[in-house]
């Protein structure tokens, strides 16, 4: 603007910009300003979203759990929920067989049932609720002692989950016979 | 000169656009984002708002937080005294203590089924199966207080069940 003004050109300049002629004439604004190439179009903030939407829905999903290698760490943990939800189950099973069907589910009967079975079934059978419930308690315990703060490094995490593993044999084997 | 001739054009237009432009932008709340062609698909990505909208974070509470948190620990944590005293002594002396394993262990699996349900079928990625999933937990666990407490009433109670099947 000063280099225009010192030059002396200020005045030619603004009588050529907005003299009327140049504002009638159509065809020379055209060729002066850029066309635009791109078409676009005005959406609602909503119409955006449902682009979006689409867009995720074509998206790969990320890697789920079976790209792990298996560990300790994440097996006893889930091992920990299995084992607590088919104790929980086989509870919840019998309170509410007992509470529709109080004759036939009664102490009696169900322990009558179990006496026919075959020893070898009783003590599978045994084995069967035995490890589930020595897993759960024992891993219980080292879940508990997580939450106080111990045996937090890496290498008592394995240790302490190879003690559970250890201890839930033992059990597996020494309850039936109890 | 230029400046203030653009600056002045752009005034005009603000104006010009003014009732409407307001008009959009109050329009760009839209209440949800379920008017969406994109279908919703169970268990996948959580839309919530517009695209530009922050996450939203539920209201800190105690209740739901540390102490719901220390009542599960404590809960696990007597539960294994409570198994002991059970296996060491006669639940036909100590009904009571049978009692409170029973309460205990009812709890205790509630809680836990809930924790299952919470990560696997949450009613925010399952509307209609979440909250299904959730009402049947609750019922079943009130219809598992009412049997366990008429197994402890009417018959041997469950620690004497378990030592009679056990040697059975």
């Amino acid at each position: 603007m000063m280099s225009t003004r010192a030059l002396g050109l200020g005045s030619p300049l603004r009588k050529t910009l907005f003299s009327p002629s140049l504002a009638r004439n159509p065809s020379l604004i055209r060729t002066t300003f850029a066309k635009r190439a791109v078409q676009t179009e005005s959406l609602p903030p909503s119409a955006a979203v449902d682009i979006l939407n689409k867009q995720r829905l074509l998206r790969p999903s990320s890697p789920h759990f079976t790209i792990y290698q298996p560990q300790i760490t994440w097996i006893a943990s889930i091992a920990n929920r299995v084992t607590g939800g088919a104790l929980s189950a086989l509870l919840y099973g019998f309170s509410l067989a007992y509470l529709f069907a109080p004759g036939t589910f009664d102490s009696v009967h169900v322990v009558e049932f179990v006496g026919t079975l075959p020893d070898t079934v009783k003590y599978a059978g045994k084995a069967l609720l035995a490890a589930p419930f020595a897993f759960h308690g024992l891993n219980g315990i080292r879940h508990l002692s997580w939450d106080m703060g111990k045996f937090m490094s890496m290498k008592s995490v394995y240790l302490t989950g190879y003690a559970v593993l250890g201890g839930t044999a033992i059990s597996t084997v020494a309850l039936p016979f109890l | 000169m230029a400046s203030s001739l653009l600056a002045s054009s752009s005034k005009r237009a603000l104006v010009r656009r003014g009732p409407s432009f307001a008009k959009s932008l109050l329009a760009s709340r839209p209440a949800t984002t379920q008017s969406s062609d994109a279908l919703y698909v169970p268990g996948g990505p959580v839309y919530k708002g517009t695209v530009n909208d922050p996450t939203s974070f539920p209201e800190p509470s105690r209740a739901h937080g540390s102490h719901h948190w220390s009542f599960e620990r404590l809960l696990s944590a007597s539960l294994i005294p409570l198994t002991g005293a059970a296996f060491a002594t006669s639940p036909s002396v100590h009904p009571v203590l049978d009692g409170i394993l029973g309460v205990s262990l009812i709890v205790h699996s509630h809680i836990g089924f809930d924790s299952m349900l919470v990560d696997y079928l949450h009613p925010r990625k399952f509307p209609v199966l979440g909250r299904i999933a959730t009402w049947t937990l609750r019922t079943a666990t009130v219809g598992v207080l009412v049997g366990v407490y008429n197994f402890n009433t009417n018959d041997i109670g469950l620690t004497e069940l378990i030592s009679k099947v056990w040697h059975a």
